[in-house]
């Protein structure tokens, strides 16, 4: 391949980065995307152009052509003659046929990246001659962070305008330059370096990404800008294979720890439904406090179910301004989710990844596999209040159970139900996915297949992923594009909860007894109640979980299709049209079963499930329309100023319809259809409800000089949920920014250490609806039917009080904020302070008794919530030699305060001028040890081995006027969050290890697993039961006596524990293997990887997991894994 | 070039032109969908579009039925409060807000111990709930009475009588509970209506209640149009069964009521007038008892294929038709997915029942109160013995099942003792026959040569020794949470014995009244009651209260009676004396109700609890003495 030496100067403004601002954001984009993947030239090119012009100069026809069309040209002024005049009547012409004619019988020629045309020239006169003497050659390789070539970066002999830049190969030669000189790398997005050329012959380069490049861009509300002109507050990532590759089932637990201000708390591990909250900036609201999740535009897309491997980026919009396009959803804050095309992506590109991850337990109840000493534990807790010979069970069946249990596990079992119920759980992930694009067109289609197998017992999840993502330029002026997401996802487990049921009714795993034999595999049966006195219905978990489990499917399928058309430049026009559908159905058929008494060899009165058993189906459907129009403008004038604003129009309509039917009596166990079974005995239900909200959205920006920042936005919203009147909503808002460091007072004084400096104010309001029901405020009549003559009577009954005064709640948010770069932006630091008031809650009013037996309150706007708090976001990117590392730190702090609340509080976890659900608890003393001990504290019936409460108000007795309130501590949400992402680099190698903790959360640990007062006939005794109770012979017992005072589970400082906790959440080791070797099996790149999640935990709390909520029968523990993936680039 | 230029505008001017009429034409594609922002509901009707027409106040009507019902259905949770019943508990055998499935009782304290009268918030708040269901219907249907067409009149006007029946037991039960409580008789629209709406004296709102009935009494048809509705004798029982309540009052005093002054004179002419209208249910609209009063067949011991009428009368394929009148009004329910079925089976059986739970069950000492079919007198009680060969063989031991032998017929009906059999039930399918036999649940059991599998019950539910079988039901097919039995409110049989206390206290024995005694305790195979027991006012008031006792048992009504006749010193003991004990068969499980009782105990049974919450939002409220 000839080498060429390209000789240029840029036009305009010597500054590559300067011009890509000026060129169009589209372009801007498209370039910026282009660079950042290896790319190869391309020439080809089916843009038509038309024109015509006479005698004009060749620079102002390349004008013209930058004016009407993406295209746009470098070069070098002092080397091509652009003032050359020509006359120009092109019609229906390429560029390249343009450019030819243009340059017909010149030495110039050009090369394109994407709609970027660089023109140069073979002519090396143009190099100083005096520089020649010590002239030498200068050649290399140019690679990125990842070892992929790096075509297109910008070569420059420093304090010249000799230069090039560097082939598909990622290759450059300089020939005949100074050997003093020195080589100036630079490449957008990527850190600009500097390299002395000495006597080196190649220097070969690894450029670095730009700590925040001053041109990154982020996605927000309809659209995207540069960080740099930001002035709402917005976090963003980029999702990159080392965020895919962490062996996780969700996408958002998979954002945990990266985005400051958004708090992620994942409840369970339970596959399937691991109960995952989202709250960006604390609890905004007592009503659904949820972000809004908007995926490519389109909003109420369930994060759960994408697939990570798809996501391009995630922005999270925090502050009214940035939020407020979406304003009336948007209380909560916005995740933005922006899926990948194939945009630049100019060489098709396959990738494949592939994980495998085992998981075990974080933490496990310490079952005890020891009926005799269960029993005796029931003894001995029921001989407080029971005289020896009235106990339960006699000394004769423990004995015996203790002795036989020994030599015959089937008549005496001793079974450790945590073992028979929790397995190592695995999960599979699987991507194929492919992109390409060119001039016209670009795609990206993705496959996916997540398979998890939960820690429990037949608790399985898989979720299927097909993504297809096209834009199509059909003129020069008009894209059209379409986003297509299906998902299919199947669940099975017994209980809603995994080990409980949150309903209340069935089966809890509080409930399991070790004296069942869970089965035996030789006659089929499952064991129930054998030892003498035991209640007959003791549960069999195993029984339960192998035949009577929930299966759940879900399919959905999420389209978006867009026209957009630029009329004439600055302005342009665009259309959204979006349909999602779902469908769920469940069905539950368990297996007929009745337990078996193996001492008596006969079954037990106890059929968990009857003879009669019977199907249930439950299918969940609906779907939701939306239609934006877009109109956006911009433009500049007086060239430093920049002017662009926005409008749309949106409407958005749900459907959701619910149908239930059951029959009793399969046929057979195997079927479980409904024509499976007796049509004898059946039920049906369904309904069906609908929603409508219609939109206008409009927003400016401007900024002068680059400066001075402003934005104003403003959302007007009319909801179904509201009568007409109080129906629509006006949300505006409004923010600043200031670049100081461009100002010439500041920047000499700080530029050396201060690279760049922002300062950022927004306040403006939001609003939500979704503390009411769709037809709440309606006058409606509520079904009420009687019976008359053995038949249903059709009745009617008046039970909605309506407030026709009612409508939106608001958030009103002031945000505060400073955006710092340091040393060359080796160090960025984002600070935000923020104080949002969330007003006019919707509540139900305060509705007397007389009424309350007939009406549903009808609800009020009333009801105050301030949140208050900070977050701060640093970042240091540092190399050395082949070594690349970063380190994120960030941390957020939130303070919540019920101001105002709509009906007479009693004293209790939720008060005024408090914390919403803060630490309300008794004061304990301590555990008892003496009859002294109880006398000298007040009267509390206590005996020796209870916990003794204090005396709070001194009124000699303990009540409830004795619970001291905790005004800075919450229960159910951390004040703070922080996490340390430290990411490094060397050779092929990488490593990635998150941090993540909370601080500021404190809770009970009262749970059945530590229960003293244990209940009387089911015996969910851990080892703790054994060893921890206090006694007179265990008087140094962590726990107070067994069924002791009820004052031993009240909520006191004795069970109050510190739910802080930090978290090695992930660990990533990975290795790419060197290009040369790939090359050779035409593969791009290959990366092996080892992956762990929840690695350790340190914290005080004594319970499962400090980052589930307490919850006394829940047991499900989260899940720590162990993965190994492989990333394949084809 | 100003030409050139001028195009180059135009065509701009043109395009933007033309995307401003595509926007329009989105705008206006939406204002076409304006109605995306009118939705209207799918499943419930809008308000609107109701009270057109005569049905819509019958749907009006079923509604305030269905609230009422509600607040009678499970009345039996009261017996609690009574010395021969126990209630488990109110809270997990209910749901918590659902008038259907007993949210009305929840809470409430259903033991016979000091202070009972407290934890009846839910129960008021439904009672309210039932003024304003009636109330709606009432005050609308009077609206299209206005201008009703002369052939509608006699329909709508009976149709506001059947809701004034059920607001006149509504306001009855909230005074006979609590005394003086807030009135109001039309439809509320804003809270603010009834905010500080303060009490009103019991002797004020008695005239409203009267009023109702009587209104009731005179639009109602003499038979109910349907089973579950109302009827003329209905109202005619309420009215006389409110006056008898209104003379006790006023005999007997109501001290913890500080408004209320007893009064002897009121008390005789309510008496007279309780026992006119009494005497006119029983005489002028053809009524009978069950199977005419006759007691049917004992069957055999241990045996369950037969069983005495009384038995009978609560199922509804025998006791629904009601062809005699002994139902004179009943609250229907339905079966499985009605959304409207009583929970009867969950509450009265065990485990072998549907997988019932036992919520309530009989005292062991209600059995002493059932007496000889041979001497009409009570026997010789009981004696609790463990449940050895022993026992089981001893003389009137409480565990040999032929201690329970020749004994009213009722007993047999109402109560379980061991080796009573009944059907059991599973899956909706019958599983054969099950002998209750205390504290051997679900075992294999040999009896005569056959083998079966006895009643099962979690044995710390079981405490007394023996189970119901009153209310159960002998039927498969309905889950136990999806009963369709009819529960009385008002019976001939009561009926009865309320006309003879009424006749007894105006002018003591009366021939007719001893007759209609007599006839009920027919119903139990007992002989008329001996010349002794009739021979005056204060012992013939004994003989009806023990006939109230057995004939009405598991009905709800023995607290009620306990309170009006200030009776409960009587029952328990005066205030801290030793109180009483229960027993089971065995003669363990002990429980002392009443010990050391102070006198604020008794008063906090005979008025109940005023709800604290709603005097904290009304400081119009007050609160009964005894509470505060």
């Amino acid at each position: 391949m000839k080498k060429k030496r390209w000789i240029f100067q840029f036009r305009r403004i010597p500054c590559l980065k300067q011009i890509f601002r000026i060129m169009k954001l589209t372009s801007f984009l498209l370039f910026v995307m282009f660079c950042q993947v290896s790319a190869t030239v391309f020439s080809q090119n089916n843009g038509q152009l038309s024109l015509k012009a006479e005698q004009k100069t060749i620079s102002g026809i390349l004008q013209l052509i930058e004016d009407q069309s993406d295209y746009s040209f470098m070069y070098n002024s002092n080397n091509i003659d652009v003032n050359r005049k020509a006359d120009i009547n092109y019609n229906g012409k390429s560029i390249e046929e343009v450019l030819d004619i243009l340059f017909k019988g010149t030495n110039v020629k050009y090369r394109s990246f994407n709609s970027n045309y660089v023109l140069y020239t073979d002519d090396n006169s143009v190099v100083p001659a005096g520089q020649m003497q010590q002239a030498k050659s200068v050649s290399g390789k140019i690679i990125d962070f990842s070892g992929q070539a790096l075509p297109g970066v910008t070569v420059v002999v420093k304090g010249t305008t000799n230069g090039t830049i560097t082939d598909p190969e990622g290759k450059y030669s300089l020939s005949q330059i100074p050997a003093n000189s020195i080589l100036v790398f630079s490449f957008v997005g990527m850190k600009t370096q500097e390299i002395q050329v000495a006597d080196k012959p190649i220097i070969n380069v690894t450029m670095e990404e730009d700590a925040i490049g001053i041109e990154e861009v982020v996605a927000v509300g309809y659209g995207t800008q540069k960080k740099a002109n930001l002035t709402g507050s917005v976090s963003a990532v980029k999702i990159d294979d080392k965020i895919a590759s962490r062996s996780l089932t969700n996408v958002s637990s998979g954002l945990q720890g990266l985005l400051p201000g958004l708090a992620i708390n994942q409840n369970s591990g339970m596959a399937g439904k691991n109960d995952v909250t989202m709250l960006i900036r604390g609890l905004g609201t007592v009503n659904n406090a949820n972000p809004l999740v908007v995926v490519d535009g389109m909003p109420d897309v369930d994060i759960n179910r994408l697939n990570m491997n798809d996501i391009e980026s995630v922005s999270v919009l925090k502050d009214a301004t940035s939020s407020a396009v979406y304003g009336s959803r948007a209380a909560n804050g916005v995740i933005l989710i922006t899926t990948k095309s194939g945009k630049g992506t100019n060489k098709p590109r396959l990738n494949i990844s592939s994980s495998y991850a085992v998981g075990v337990p974080t933490q496990s109840i310490d079952f005890m596999d020891d009926y005799a000493r269960a029993l005796t534990i029931q003894n001995i807790a029921t001989s407080t209040t029971t005289k020896r010979p009235d106990l339960t069970y006699k000394d004769g069946s423990i004995d015996q159970w203790l002795a036989l249990g020994m030599i015959d596990p089937l008549q005496y079992p001793n079974t450790d139900w945590w073992d028979v119920m929790v397995r190592n759980s695995t999960v599979q992930n699987h991507n194929v996915s492919a992109s390409s694009s060119n001039e016209k067109s670009n795609f990206f289609i993705s496959v996916g297949v997540m398979d998890e197998k939960g820690l429990q017992i037949n608790n399985n999840y898989s979720l299927y992923n097909a993504r297809f993502n096209y834009d199509y330029k059909i003129r020069k002026n008009i894209n059209v594009g379409i986003k297509f997401n299906g998902n299919w996802s199947k669940v099975d487990f017994a209980n809603g909860e995994g080990f409980n049921d949150a309903s209340g009714f069935g089966f809890k795993f509080g409930d399991a007894a070790s004296g069942v034999l869970p089965y035996d595999p030789e006659t089929g049966n499952y064991g129930g109640a054998m030892a003498y006195n035991e209640t007959t219905s003791l549960y069999n978990p195993y029984s339960i979980y192998n035949n009577q489990l929930n299966r759940q499917n879900r399919q959905e399928a999420n389209t978006s299709m867009y026209l957009d058309w630029s009329p004439v430049k600055g302005l342009s026009a665009r259309v959204d049209y979006a349909l999602s559908y779902y469908n769920q159905f469940r069905y539950y058929a368990p297996i007929p079963n009745t337990l078996y008494n193996f001492q008596t060899g006969s079954y037990t009165p106890y059929s968990p499930v009857a003879k009669n058993a019977g199907i249930s189906n439950y299918t969940n459907t609906g779907y939701k329309t939306q239609l934006n129009g877009r109109l956006e403008y911009q433009t500049t004038f007086a060239k430093h100023h920049n002017l662009s604003a926005l409008f749309v129009y949106s409407e958005e309509y749900w459907y959701d319809r619910y149908q239930a039917s059951s029959r009793l009596d399969r046929i057979h166990p195997t079927l479980s259809e409904i024509d499976a079974a007796l049509p004898d005995t059946q039920t049906a239900n369904g309904n069906s409800s609908t929603e409508g909200l219609q939109s206008y959205i409009g927003r400016i920006n401007y900024s002068a000089f680059d400066k001075y920042l402003f934005e104003v936005n403003f959302r007007y919203d009319g909801s179904s949920k509201f009568l007409s009147g109080s129906r629509f909503g006006f949300f505006p808002s409004a923010s600043a920014g200031w670049r100081f460091t461009e100002e010439n007072f500041i920047n000499p004084h700080t530029r050396n250490w201060l690279s760049s400096g922002k300062l950022r104010a927004s306040y403006g309001g939001l609003g939500n609806n979704s503390g009411i029901g769709r037809y709440q405020q309606q006058e409606i009549l509520a079904q009420s039917n009687y019976n008359t003559n053995g038949n249903t009577a059709k009745g009617f009954t008046y039970r909605q009080m309506v407030n026709k005064n009612l409508s939106w709640e608001s958030t009103y948010v002031f945000n505060l904020g400073l955006d710092l770069g340091f040393l060359n932006n080796h160090l960025t630091a984002e600070i935000d302070y923020y104080d949002r008031f969330t007003t006019g809650m919707l509540r139900p009013s305060d509705l007397s008794t007389h009424l309350t037996g007939a009406y549903d309150a009808p609800y009020k706007n009333i009801g105050d919530l301030r949140n208050r708090g900070i977050e701060g976001n640093l970042i240091w990117k540092g190399s050395k030699g082949d070594f690349a590392y970063s380190i994120n730190l960030n941390a957020s702090y939130n303070a919540t305060r019920l101001e105002k609340w709509n009906e007479f509080l009693n004293k209790g976890n939720v008060f005024l001028d408090m914390p919403y659900y803060f630490v309300y608890s008794y004061e304990a003393i301590g555990i008892a040890q003496t009859w002294e001990d109880v006398y000298k504290a007040t009267p509390q019936g206590a005996s020796p081995g209870d916990i003794l409460l204090k005396d709070l108000n001194g009124d000699g007795q303990i009540t409830a006027e004795d619970k001291k309130a905790y005004s800075q501590i919450q229960r159910s949400r951390p004040t703070t969050n922080y996490a340390v992402n430290f990411n490094a680099n060397w050779k092929g190698f990488d490593m990635t290890i998150l941090l993540q903790g909370t601080a500021g959360r404190k809770d009970f640990w009262l749970t059945n697993w530590n229960s003293t007062n244990i209940q009387s006939y089911l015996y969910p005794s851990s080892w703790d039961h054994w060893s921890n109770p206090w006694s007179w012979s265990n008087r140094n017992g962590a726990w107070p006596r067994l069924d002791g005072s009820n004052l031993n589970e009240y909520e006191s400082t004795f069970w109050l524990d510190d739910m802080s906790y930090v978290r090695l959440k992930n660990v990533q080791l990975g290795y790419t293997l060197p290009n040369n070797l790939v090359k050779k099996l035409r593969i791009d790149n290959v990366r092996f990887y080892i992956s762990g999640e929840n690695l350790a935990t340190f914290t005080k709390f004594r319970g499962i997991d400090p980052e589930k909520n307490t919850n006394a029968d829940d047991a499900y523990p989260l899940v720590k894994s162990f993965a190994f993936g492989v990333n394949i680039g084809i | 070039m100003v030409s050139k230029n001028v195009v180059i505008m135009k065509k701009i001017y043109s395009k933007i032109l033309f995307a401003f009429v595509i926007c329009e034409l989105l705008l206006s594609a939406a204002s076409c969908t304006k109605d995306i922002l009118e939705q209207e509901p799918t499943v419930n009707l809008g308000a609107s579009s109701f009270w057109k027409t005569e049905d819509d106040a019958t749907y009006a009507l079923m509604g305030a039925y269905s609230a009422v019902r509600g607040l009678f259905d499970r009345d039996y949770y009261f017996d609690g409060q009574g010395e021969f019943f126990r209630t488990r508990s109110s809270s997990n055998s209910t749901t918590s807000g659902n008038i259907n499935l007993g949210g009305a009782y929840r809470g409430g304290s259903y033991a016979p111990a000091p202070g009972n009268g407290s934890g009846f918030d839910a129960m008021y708040q439904f009672l309210y709930g039932g003024v304003n269901r009636t109330n709606y219907v009432i005050e609308n249907v009077n609206k299209m009475l206005l201008v009703a067409r002369p052939a509608s009149v006699a329909n709508l006007e009976a149709i506001i009588g059947e809701a004034r029946l059920l607001r006149g037991m509504v306001y009855f039960r909230l005074i006979s509970l609590w005394g003086d409580v807030p009135y109001f008789s039309k439809i509320i629209n804003e809270n603010s209506e009834i905010s500080d709406i303060a009490r009103m004296p019991i002797t004020q709102i008695k005239d409203s209640i009267m009023a109702d009935f009587t209104y009731a009494f005179e639009k109602l048809p003499v038979k109910a149009t349907q089973i579950g509705r109302a009827s003329k004798p209905a109202a005619l029982a309420f009215r006389g069964k409110f006056q008898l309540y209104w003379a006790c009052w006023n005999k007997n005093g109501w001290p913890e009521l500080d408004t209320f002054t007893s009064n002897a004179t009121a008390a005789t002419e309510a008496y007279k007038a309780a026992a006119a209208d009494f005497k006119a249910v029983i005489e002028n609209y053809g009524l009978n008892l069950f199977r005419n009063g006759e007691p049917g067949d004992w069957g055999t011991m241990g045996n369950a294929e037969v069983l005495p009428n009384y038995y009978y009368m609560f199922i509804p394929s025998t006791g629904n038709p009601n062809t005699e009148g002994e139902m004179i009004m009943v609250f229907t329910h339905g079966g499985t997915g009605s959304g409207q079925s009583e929970e009867l089976m969950r509450d009265f059986a065990g485990r072998s029942h549907e997988g019932s739970q036992l919520w309530v069950m009989p005292r062991f000492e209600i059995a002493n109160r059932y007496q000889s079919t041979v001497t009409g007198d009570f026997c010789t009680p009981l004696i609790p013995m463990s449940s050895n060969t022993a026992g089981r063989a001893a003389l009137n031991s409480a565990v040999n099942p032929q201690s329970y032998a020749n004994r009213d017929y009722r007993m047999k009906a109402t109560i379980m003792w061991d080796y009573e059999m009944s059907k059991g039930l599973s899956g909706l399918a019958e599983t054969g026959w099950r002998p209750f036999i205390y504290k051997t649940w679900a075992a294999a059991v040999n009896i005569n040569g056959n083998i079966y599998t006895s009643y099962d019950i979690t044995s710390s539910a079981a405490t007394t020794g023996i189970v119901f079988r009153k209310f159960l039901r002998n039927y498969a097919g309905l889950a136990r949470s999806e009963g369709d039995y009819n529960w009385p409110v008002m019976r001939l049989a009561d009926v009865y014995l309320m006309y003879a206390e009424a006749s007894n206290e105006a002018y003591g024995p009366q021939a007719d009244a001893i007759a209609l005694v007599n006839k009920i305790r027919h119903r139990g195979n007992l002989p008329a009651l001996a010349a002794s027991k009739t021979a005056s006012k204060d012992v013939f008031f004994s003989a009806i209260e023990q006939e109230r006792i057995i004939e009405l048992f598991g009905e709800g009504q023995r607290p009620f009676d306990l309170r009006r006749w200030r009776a409960i010193e009587r029952v328990f003991g005066a205030p801290y004396s030793n109180g009483i004990v229960r027993q089971d068969t065995n003669g363990g499980n002990q429980v002392f109700y009443f010990k050391n009782a102070s006198e604020l105990g008794y008063q906090q049974c005979y008025i109940f609890k005023i709800p604290q919450a709603e005097r904290e939002r009304n400081p119009n409220l007050t609160q009964n003495k005894p509470w505060m």
